[in-house]
């Protein structure tokens, strides 16, 4: 019954959200809803914790502990975007950024923004689809879903530009995605010697890696190597992370943060779903190779464009490469180490990098520029919040102690050298050293400086209590991780490393 | 005498059909009006639905029989006419200028084709001498010929519709892997696929009416700002 409800919820939401008139009922219908989902992935937490997986219709849904981790987080940054939207749109609308946008699509402001509170419970309710799908072809409908879902945010200002960056979003992610289709079918097809069915079980996860040694090997290889370019694509690992700057440069900031973490969740899930399959089928070896490999490149390539970035949107989207690199890469050291850091890390992950992205988002309103250039430094005297939070955020993505990310990318290093990797372990330590130079001086010269005489910044309650708020639980997290969240990913490092 | 439904038989029609499939292919890559290859796409769906069908006579897997009819529905009948639609409201007739001139195009696709037999060999085993093997043997080597063709179709076109076509004739190919070797995916799943393709149409034609409107041609290689 609860999955049904998390799947209700947001697939009620948007239609509701496209039939109001008012702007602020919209926004009503959005928080409502993504509240109640949190609250109901709160208690599907708690049930999976008490008494294992849940599931529904003959395990058509299905939700474990990596499940219930991946909706958790989902729920967890659709609440907390549609909180900063509300500041964010409201801003965008008085400074007439969208009656700009209506001149070019003619429309009207309040179009364009139902459009935005429409599709993101669609979004929402693909995404959660996602984690609750136990049919590999369900949880391959629902992924190309969030991006059908999407194109739209990318294309929101109706600029050239959000037009070229939607286009690349939709080809890029369309051939990706079919690829990765591609490498369901054959999973489908290695499985049928072993399970020889064709009824809907035959597809099921459940079921699937129960059986996955019996699987055709050569198949399955196929099938893997399909499956990660094709995810891969989707969470944006070199080198098919083209589209990944484009699109997060051009979709409002509340989308391109829902983007960045959700979205890039769903693709690293069904990667580490079929990762699974692979090493029950093949041993870990043969996935391990090719996840490191992946991964460490897509460090490497954001390593030069973090350090000579123009462009500060541009460098979220670099960073969002880095750390789905450093996700991949953890995923291929293994063990209960590696798989500990990873889970770890998209935890993490998805509490800090909205965050990021508000206080760029912030900083652009003030500025009407997302280019280092033409900001004169010194923010923080225009706008001490933003700027305060803009730093420490900066160093919590760059995984310096005493913030989260430190432990991840740690414990990412220790199962590195567990595993004997030493020569990536170091490949690995100087990605992230250059990466932290890199962002550093980028931002303390945003931030920091003397006062350009700014006018002081025009913030909102919404704006200013979304960044505070998440601020603060950024913090905590350094130090404090709640026992039954680490409980969770406990339980879902056990399903993945298997026993 | 009444008719038996004999599996080598079938195969050896659905064999015929995937060649047919694989000929439309190459043909769409030496196709330069943007109209005709939007019916070369349909008549190659169509031929799709009807190997879709054969393959739920002869093997008595009745729900093919859906995915056959969706497919001819959709794919042969459906989204060709939204594309042709399309074109009709953008208003270019102009011809498909490809990066690499057409022989030389076509010599390429062959190639593809050739790469495919060679990995679809890697899953064939001889000891399995079953009429289900065989089929899928040939079969995957047509679509993973489609597959990397339709993938140079969208490398190779610069204008944004026929992108769109190359993403959909790859989707063929998928969908002949998918009913051939495993006579089909899960029911559910099928039509949660068609519903995907469907609507990736509508948001890729809207994108490609937006492009049209806004840089007045639907070139990609117009698409040039957001660089680094």
């Amino acid at each position: 019954m609860i999955l049904l409800g998390l799947l209700i919820v947001p697939l009620a939401a948007g239609p509701l959200a496209f039939f109001l008139r008012r702007r602020h009922m919209m926004e009503v219908v959005n928080l409502a809803a993504f509240a109640i989902l949190l609250g109901l992935a709160a208690v599907l937490v708690a049930q999976v914790l008490r008494s294992g997986p849940v599931s529904l219709w003959d395990g058509f849904f299905y939700a474990d502990a990596l499940s219930a981790l991946v909706v958790l987080l989902s729920a967890f940054v659709s609440l907390v975007c549609s909180i900063y939207a509300v500041g964010y749109f409201r801003h965008e609308e008085g400074s007439g950024v969208l009656h700009a946008a209506e001149e070019l699509g003619g429309r009207f402001a309040v179009d364009k923004l139902r459009e935005y509170y429409a599709l993101m419970p669609f979004l929402v309710f693909a995404m959660t689809l996602v984690g609750l799908a136990n049919n590999l072809g369900i949880l391959w409908v629902a992924v190309e879903g969030t991006t059908l879902a999407s194109v739209f945010l990318v294309m929101f200002y109706g600029r050239e530009t959000s037009l070229e960056a939607a286009w690349k979003y939709a080809i890029i992610g369309g051939v990706g995605l079919s690829m990765a289709l591609f490498g369901t079918i054959l999973t489908y097809y290695s499985a049928y010697g072993a399970l020889g069915t064709d009824t809907l079980a035959g597809l099921n996860w459940s079921v699937l890696a129960g059986n996955a040694a019996q699987f055709d090997k050569p198949t399955m290889r196929l099938a893997f190597l399909l499956i990660l370019l094709g995810y891969g694509t989707k969470a944006g690992i070199a080198p098919m992370h083209t589209w990944k700057p484009d699109a997060y440069s051009e979709a409002p900031i509340p989308g391109a943060a829902m983007l960045a973490t959700g979205v890039l969740n769903c693709a690293l899930y069904g990667l580490i779903r079929f990762y699974i399959l692979s090493s029950r089928c093949l041993g870990p070896q043969f996935g391990s190779r090719l996840l490191i490999l992946f991964g460490l490149l897509s460090m490497g390539v954001a390593v030069p464009f973090i350090l000579v970035q123009k462009n500060f949107r541009r460098l979220l989207a670099y960073s969002s490469i880095d750390h789905s690199g450093i996700m991949v890469l953890a995923l291929g050291f293994g063990g209960p180490l590696g798989i500990l850091g990873m889970l770890l890390h998209m935890t993490f992950h998805s509490v800090t990098k909205p965050l990021l992205f508000f206080c760029a988002g912030n900083v652009q309103q003030h500025l009407k520029t997302d280019l280092f250039q033409k900001a004169k430094g010194g923010l923080i005297h225009s706008m001490p919040l933003t700027g305060a939070a803009f730093l420490m955020v900066t160093l919590a993505v760059t995984g310096s102690p005493p913030f989260s990310f430190f432990q991840s990318e740690f414990t990412v290093l220790r199962a590195g050298f567990a595993r004997d990797h030493f020569v990536l372990a170091i490949f690995f330590v100087s990605f992230l050293v250059l990466i932290f130079s890199g962002f550093l001086v980028h931002i303390t010269g945003l931030v920091l400086g003397e006062d350009p005489g700014l006018p002081a910044a025009d913030m909102c309650g919404w704006k200013k209590y979304s960044v505070a708020g998440l601020a603060v639980v950024i913090v905590v997290m350094g130090f404090w991780i709640p026992a039954p969240l680490f409980r969770l990913i406990q339980g879902a490092v056990g399903i993945v490393v298997g026993g | 005498m009444p008719f038996v439904p004999n599996p080598e038989l079938g195969n050896r029609i659905i064999t015929l059909m995937a060649a047919l499939v694989l000929v439309l292919q190459i043909a769409g890559v030496g196709q330069r009006g943007i109209v005709s290859s939007i019916r070369i796409f349909a008549v190659q769906s169509f031929l799709l639905g009807a190997i879709a069908a054969v393959i739920a006579y002869f093997n008595h897997a009745s729900h093919i029989y859906i995915a056959a009819l969706l497919t001819i529905f959709l794919k042969a009948g459906l989204l060709p006419r939204l594309l042709e639609r399309l074109v009709e409201r953008i208003g270019i007739r102009r011809e498909i200028e490809p990066l690499i001139n057409v022989p030389l195009s076509i010599l390429i696709s062959g190639g593809l084709t050739l790469l495919g037999y060679v990995v679809a060999e890697s899953f064939y085993h001889p000891e399995e001498t079953s009429a289900r093997a065989a089929l899928g043997h040939n079969t995957l080597a047509v679509a993973i010929a489609l597959f990397l063709i339709g993938f140079f179709v969208m490398v190779n076109r610069r204008k944004a519709l026929t992108q769109v076509l190359g993403l959909l004739s790859l989707e063929n190919g998928l969908f002949l892997a998918a009913i051939s070797l495993t006579y089909g995916m899960p029911l559910v799943v099928e039509i949660g696929i068609f519903f995907d393709v469907l609507v990736a149409v509508l948001v890729l034609g809207i994108l490609v009416f937006r492009i049209g409107e806004t840089f007045d041609s639907m070139d990609v290689s117009k698409l040039r700002k957001l660089r680094e």
